[in-house]
């Protein structure tokens, strides 16, 4: 339980021109933020460029910041946002959002983690982190809201600006083929 | 199930090392928001100007435009305060305007304030046309014409008599009119002479002690007419008859008999105060 002040109280605070609070509200979420974005695209230049300016999104919109959700939505939904029109500049395909159908899961092996991997972490990590990047996106972005925001499936439904069925279902495909890839013996 | 996280994946991503932003892209991002909350500080006053500046700076507008209109016409109350208690349209009457108007050149102009020019010598009053008819066309002292003698001789005398008279007169601007009758000798002055030539030359229009009263009682247009500046004594004595003075001294020369005097003195005098009601006696 946290004493020290919540995200919104610290939006709000900075948002009367208190810059303290804004530094203890960027020490906080600067690292699961700049980790979700890198994942996604690939490579630091673009997360850096995309990191940067997310927050330079919530430095100007402090003055119009209303406690309507959790300080967390709100900002990785502007990082979704921020994703979307990376994608759309570079030409990238439409965000592979296509919902698998559920047959696929039920071919997906078991899913238990190799018992190798769990003695080797690092090992697990690397082939974690290649499973990651070979998600599709909606999917990839969905475990990652999971991961690094500790958003429920309603919030990251809302930041991603779809049902929470749709949010589900896109978790319960990443998870699956994660461990899909984690349980197969390297 | 899959709904919950799932702790074992949870685990292994967390043991990731985990990516951090360059220390460059940090500052830029703190400097960034401490500039924009030093600015919204600032932003604070400046909405206040913004959204008072207006309405105050109107309503300084209309509080100084208001006290200036309020002053002047406080200042124009005072001035009429000021003016002489006789009754506006009795004062237009009576007295003089200040100024001459050079749009209005028939019009009389102030003797009280004009200055005229000195008096010549008598010797060059003499040798002037007696007629006496002066450069405006008004009358002169007609008084040579039917009593043979020069038209400012017998006027000449009564100077100092007239120029005593209306120094003890009402400093009036009323006065400035038929002060400047006294003058004969100015009515044809060359404009160009000074007033302490004036005075100087004063004195000897003065001398002769024959003059009549007429002669002092020369019509204001005439020295007008003369288009020079009036001496200031001419000035001072016209400014101090009154019309009741110069009623007075009409009378007197009725009574001494000079009619063409008094015919013209009394024409000067409705001229110059055409609302005037005169008395029975001279009408």
């Amino acid at each position: 339980m946290r004493s020290e002040a919540s995200d919104e109280e610290l939006m709000l605070r900075y948002g009367k021109g208190d810059a303290g609070a804004f530094e203890a509200l960027y020490r906080r979420h600067r690292l699961p933020l700049y980790r979700f974005l890198l994942r996604q695209v690939g490579n630091a230049e673009s997360a850096e460029e995309l990191f940067q300016d997310l927050w330079m999104r919530v430095v100007n919109s402090r003055g119009r910041y209303e406690v309507r959700a959790k300080f967390t939505s709100w900002v990785y939904a502007i990082a979704h946002n921020r994703l979307m029109d990376f994608y759309r500049a570079n030409g990238r395909a439409s965000f592979v959002s296509h919902e698998e159908s559920e047959s696929v899961l039920e071919d997906l092996p078991a899913g238990e983690i190799a018992a190798d991997l769990r003695l080797d972490r690092k090992r697990a990590v690397e082939r974690l982190l290649a499973a990651l990047g070979e998600l599709p996106d909606a999917q990839r972005e969905a475990f990652l809201l999971q991961q690094e925001s500790e958003l429920s499936i309603e919030e990251i439904a809302a930041a991603t600006e779809v049902s929470p069925e749709t949010a589900k279902s896109r978790l319960r495909y990443a998870v699956a083929k994660l461990r899909a890839s984690l349980g197969k013996k390297s | 199930m899959i709904e919950r996280r799932d702790d074992e994946l949870s685990r292994i991503y967390r043991d990731a090392e985990g990516p951090r932003p360059p220390q460059r892209v940090d500052d830029n991002i703190l400097a960034a928001s401490q500039r924009v909350a030093g600015a919204r500080r600032r932003h604070a006053g400046f909405r206040f100007a913004r959204r008072w500046g207006t309405p105050v700076a109107l309503a300084a507008t209309v509080l100084v435009t208001f006290t200036l209109a309020l002053m002047v016409f406080e200042r124009e109350s005072g001035l009429d305060a000021m003016a002489p208690e006789t009754p506006r349209t009795d004062r237009q009457a009576k007295v003089l305007p200040a100024e001459p108007r050079a749009d209005q050149p028939g019009t009389p102009s102030p003797l009280v304030l004009r200055p005229i020019a000195p008096a010549p010598p008598i010797s060059q009053v003499l040798q002037r046309d007696p007629v006496g008819q002066g450069p405006g066309g008004s009358t002169v002292s007609r008084g040579g014409l039917g009593t043979g003698q020069p038209a400012f001789a017998p006027e000449v005398p009564r100077a100092p008599d007239a120029l005593r008279k209306r120094e003890e007169a009402k400093p009036a601007p009323a006065a400035a009119a038929p002060a400047a009758s006294e003058r004969a000798s100015v009515e044809r002055q060359p404009p160009a002479q000074s007033a302490p030539e004036l005075r100087q030359q004063a004195p000897q229009a003065t001398a002769p002690p024959a003059a009549g009263a007429g002669g002092l009682l020369e019509s204001a247009s005439t020295v007008r007419s003369a288009g020079g500046f009036a001496s200031p004594l001419a000035v001072s004595e016209a400014k101090e008859r009154t019309p009741e003075k110069w009623l007075e001294d009409i009378r007197k020369l009725r009574t001494e008999g000079k009619t063409t005097e008094v015919e013209r003195e009394l024409a000067e005098f409705r001229k110059r105060y055409p609302d005037y009601i005169l008395p029975e006696d001279l009408r």
